[in-house]
């Protein structure tokens, strides 16, 4: 089950050292959202970090091999997991998308985009690798894609939902699928967006709206992306200086420690300081999609590109949010938001990342 | 069916896949650096900006309001302390039940579902007024102080107005009609005339508030400046004087000018109002002043026109010295009425008064001279002459609704009338009446003209304004002429105003002349009749009083227009009043 602790050397650290910096920006990211001051998120996240680092260490010192082997377990508790929220979840904000685990409320739905993949891979790497896949070899991940996607959505949570269906179209389309079958679901999603629209609530009609123009509605909805681009701009090329953001510590940014972590570090360091974390993560997707072309395995490969690729998105929609390039649909910003599930899961992603980078392929691993 | 591949080709497969996700990664990435580039490199100015007015708000603090003072320093305007209930509403979530209370605890009753919509919107950090508080409701509340949390008390500054009898003068503050100012102005006569004088310049306190609009800190502070005092001609004394001798029954107004400058010594108008009932926001007292058909807003001073009657009359006696059409010594007899085609022109005296010349014609007030002096005149000569010694315009001395008055001519009939002149027009506009219209000031500045010999100051209530001079220089020995018949009005025996004398003969000797200005035309015939005398006629269609006078008579300098509304003849009502005044005002020297 365990790899042998001295295999540790052969990891990546330089990649655990770029996470860290990541999250250590985070953290004076939320010691100046509370105006220069540890409390209340500063020091709980960085608790929270220290507590799950024992998870980390777990995962990463777990068999790929094993991990294979678990991959339908993993899923189908996630899914109990997420249907036990439907029914016993605790509700706030108009949701209900976590359930108590001691003192945690767990958020399920972040843990779901980890089995998908998962799963995902251990599908596409079972299948033959030397099938073409076509309509119905896809049939399957896409089914089960749309179920979880079904279950996150009418919590109701249409970011983390439409990222889980994301990961899993991604997986579909990284194993080889046809290249008609995307085009034509593309073209069928268009068609049908008028449709969709009216499936929408009222609120995320609203919100789609408000975000094409945020003037619509300056003190209530547009309100979010008027006062975050004000912050973000104010911030010019090298910010107004450490604690020095008035957007923030007067409170015009509202959810300044969650969805909108990215406008108080912009307003805090400028264009420079935003530069600079936009290069961290692409870096941090970069290097373990080089190592996916020295790698031959479809498990490994599927796992290792597809879960980079999620952080990245999550920080690339998160960011577009806040600039106002896409509506406001509450996706966190990976390691910076405050937010236990977030932080947990994406710790449990890094380490599969630098876990599975490590993977020497000399023969086929499984299978 | 699908074909087989190797694994080389199905790698290569999702190599390719991977390069072309990364790839719209990048694009992604690349679109999220350009709007970053717009945000915060080429728009960074313009959201700096909206970051600043975010974060700071300008508080106004209102400035003193400039004084106004008499002539001689008396505060006739200031400012007061005022204290306002006021609620913030962050200090008490239940700030509507403090509404209750201190309605409860101090007896007032504050209407809960007018305030309660107000206060929904209403800024929480940001004191919301909710009364005046008088004395009685401040100890009050100071002894209930401990009940309250979201209620205390503010004080500010408003109008205090220092003596009733100024307030037709000084006129009042309120607010403005457009929403840009955010504290009261002057709205009526001088408050408003010299608004840009008496306002003064605001303060700001710039502070940096949240988002919730609680302030943070203070960025800093521009102190109010405040106002220019005013100071006006007008003597206080003498004007509580000519107010507590005005009968206070009747409508009527008086006006006291010192013939040298033009100042404005005291301008009274009955019934009269108080200015501070403006700024206490007295509803009640505010809409009876509006409704009451007496008027008290108007200022009949300046604002009333009547026919000036009699007083009239060295207006057309000059015309005719210029003319040449009578001299000192032209007579003419009067035998109690003048015939013009087939109609009676009626002197008041039933019997005519014999022989007379101008000066008998004006000391007498004997009205067939001037028809029989008309006949040989052109209206429009007597309206020309009658505007270049002040009638027929209205004086810019910043007071509200002071309109021309009229000295008619062929011109203004046709146009307003579109009828031609008749020469019975001119007969009656001779002595005074017909289309004849003049206020208390303008005559007063008449007889300012005619005793400064036709170059005469304009009239000025400001005492910083420098006195200006127009008009039209006449002849000196017409002015003596003139002169000797108003003195002799009063001075000489048979002079319609000369029982002043035996009246109070210690006061001041004046001149002047009568008048009595009709308010409905009744038949000539019956003017004077004994059975209209004797008829008991209602009060508002008798005669209005009006008497002109100076003083001393030997060296004028005070020049008094009394005028009584339906107060009968002028040599009964208004003229011992005039000499009342202008004794008054000889005696204290103002």
């Amino acid at each position: 089950m365990f790899k042998s602790i001295k295999s540790l050397l052969d990891l990546n650290w330089i990649y655990f050292f770029i996470i860290l910096v990541i999250f250590w920006i985070g953290e004076i990211n939320l010691y100046s959202a509370a105006n220069g001051s540890l409390d209340p998120w500063a020091s709980s996240q960085l608790k929270r970090f220290i507590f799950f680092l024992p998870v980390f260490l777990f995962v990463l010192l777990l068999q790929p091999k094993f991990i294979y082997n678990f991959s339908e377990v993993i899923l189908i508790s996630v899914i109990l997991g997420l249907v036990i929220t439907l029914i016993f979840g605790y509700t706030g904000m108009g949701a209900t998308r976590w359930i108590r685990v001691g003192n945690f409320n767990l958020q399920v739905s972040e843990f779901a985009k980890i089995a998908l993949v998962i799963f995902m891979a251990k599908y596409f790497h079972k299948l033959n690798a030397e099938k073409t896949i076509g309509f119905f070899r896809s049939l399957i991940p896409l089914i089960i894609s749309l179920f979880i996607f079904i279950l996150v959505a009418i919590q109701p949570d249409l970011g983390t939902a439409l990222i889980i269906l994301s990961l899993g179209l991604l997986a579909i389309f990284y194993a080889g699928i046809k290249l008609i079958y995307p085009l034509i679901a593309i073209g069928a999603v268009i068609a049908s967006s008028p449709f969709l629209w009216t499936l929408l609530k009222p609120y995320q009609q609203n919100r789609v709206k408000i975000f094409l123009n945020p003037d619509l509605d300056p003190l209530g909805k547009g309100y979010h992306i008027i006062q975050s681009k004000i912050a973000i701009g104010s911030g010019g090329l090298n910010g107004n200086g450490f604690l020095e953001g008035s957007q923030s510590s007067l409170d015009f940014i509202p959810e300044k420690e969650t969805d909108f972590v990215f406008s108080i570090f912009s307003e805090q360091f400028g264009f420079i300081g935003s530069i600079l974390i936009i290069s961290l993560f692409l870096l941090f997707f970069l290097i373990p999609v080089f190592k996916t072309f020295k790698l031959s395995q479809v498990f490994n490969k599927i796992i290792l590109f597809t879960l980079s690729f999620k952080i990245f998105f999550e920080f690339l929609i998160n960011i577009s949010m806040t600039i106002g390039l896409v509506p406001v649909v509450g996706v966190a910003l990976p390691f910076m938001s405050f937010g236990g599930s977030s932080l947990l899961s994406n710790m449990i992603i890094c380490a599969l990342l630098m876990n599975f980078m490590a993977v020497e392929e000399k023969k086929r691993m499984f299978g | 069916m699908e074909k087989n591949r190797t694994s080389l080709d199905s790698i290569k497969i999702l190599n390719r896949r991977s390069f072309i996700v990364a790839f719209f990664g990048l694009i992604f990435s690349i679109i999220i650096g350009i709007r970053l580039f717009s945000l915060q490199i080429i728009n960074s100015s313009f959201y700096k900006k909206k970051s600043a007015d975010n974060k700071i708000s300008i508080k106004i603090t209102p400035p003193l309001r400039g004084d106004i003072y008499d002539s001689k320093n008396n505060l006739l305007a200031g400012n007061a302390s005022l204290y306002e209930f006021v609620i913030f509403k962050n200090l008490n979530k239940h700030y509507l039940d403090e509404i209750k209370l201190i309605n409860e605890k101090l007896n007032l009753n504050l209407d809960l579902e007018y305030h309660k919509p107000r206060l929904n919107k209403f800024n929480s950090y940001t004191p919301y007024s909710l009364l005046r508080a008088s004395w009685d409701q401040l100890v009050e509340f100071e002894k209930n102080k401990f009940l309250f949390t979201a209620i205390k008390i503010i004080e500010s500054k408003k109008r205090f107005y220092a003596h009733k009898n100024m307030s037709q003068i000084i006129g009042y503050m309120g607010m403005p009609e457009n929403n840009d100012e955010l504290y009261p102005q002057g709205v009526f006569h001088l408050e408003k005339t010299y608004e840009e004088q008496l306002k003064g310049e605001p303060g700001k306190i710039f502070n940096e508030v949240n988002s919730k609009g609680k302030i943070v800190r203070e960025v800093s502070i521009q102190n109010p400046i405040k106002g220019d005092d005013l100071k006006l001609t007008v003597n206080l004394e003498l004007q509580n004087f000519v107010q507590s001798i005005l009968p206070s029954d009747k409508k009527g107004s008086a006006v006291i000018l010192n013939r040298f400058d033009g100042s404005i010594l005291s301008m009274n108008s009955n019934p009269t109002f108080d200015s501070q009932v403006f700024e206490d926001r007295d509803n009640a007292n505010i809409s009876s002043l509006l409704n009451d058909k007496n008027r008290p807003l108007f200022n009949r001073a300046f604002s009333g026109f009547y026919p000036p009657g009699s007083v009239f009359k060295p207006l057309p006696a000059l015309l005719g010295l210029q003319k040449n059409l009578v001299n000192e010594t032209t007579e003419v007899f009067c035998k109690g009425h003048s015939s013009l085609s087939d109609r009676n022109y009626y002197c008041w005296k039933k019997g005519g008064h014999g022989k007379v010349n101008l000066k008998r014609a004006i000391k007498e007030s004997c009205d067939v001279y001037f028809y029989e002096l008309a006949k040989k005149c052109n209206i429009d000569d007597l309206s020309e002459l009658a505007t270049n010694l002040g009638l027929n315009q209205s004086y810019d001395i910043g007071l509200s609704n002071i309109d021309k008055g009229l000295v008619p001519n062929k011109k203004w009939k046709k146009a307003f009338l579109d009828q031609g002149w008749y020469t019975g027009e001119t007969l009656i506009t001779f002595i005074g009446q017909g289309y004849n219209l003049t206020s208390p000031l303008q005559l007063a500045v008449l007889y300012s003209a005619i005793i400064n010999g036709g170059i005469y100051p304009l009239p000025k209530i400001n005492m910083n304004f420098p006195t200006k001079y127009q008009g039209k220089e006449f002849n000196n020995a017409h002015k003596s002429i003139l002169m000797s018949s108003l003195n002799s009005v009063v001075q000489e025996s048979r002079g319609t105003a000369n029982r002043l004398n035996s009246l109070n003969p210690n006061y001041v000797k004046i001149g002047g002349k009568t008048g009595t200005s009709q308010v409905i035309r009744i038949k000539e015939s019956e003017r004077e009749d004994d059975a209209y005398k004797d008829k008991k006629i209602e009060d508002r269609f008798i005669d209005h009083s009006v008497f002109v006078g100076y003083a001393p008579y030997d060296n004028p300098k005070y020049i008094a227009a009394v005028i009584i509304e339906n107060g009968g003849s002028g040599s009964a009502v208004a003229a011992p009043l005039a000499h009342e005044i202008l004794n008054y005002a000889y005696k204290i020297n103002v």
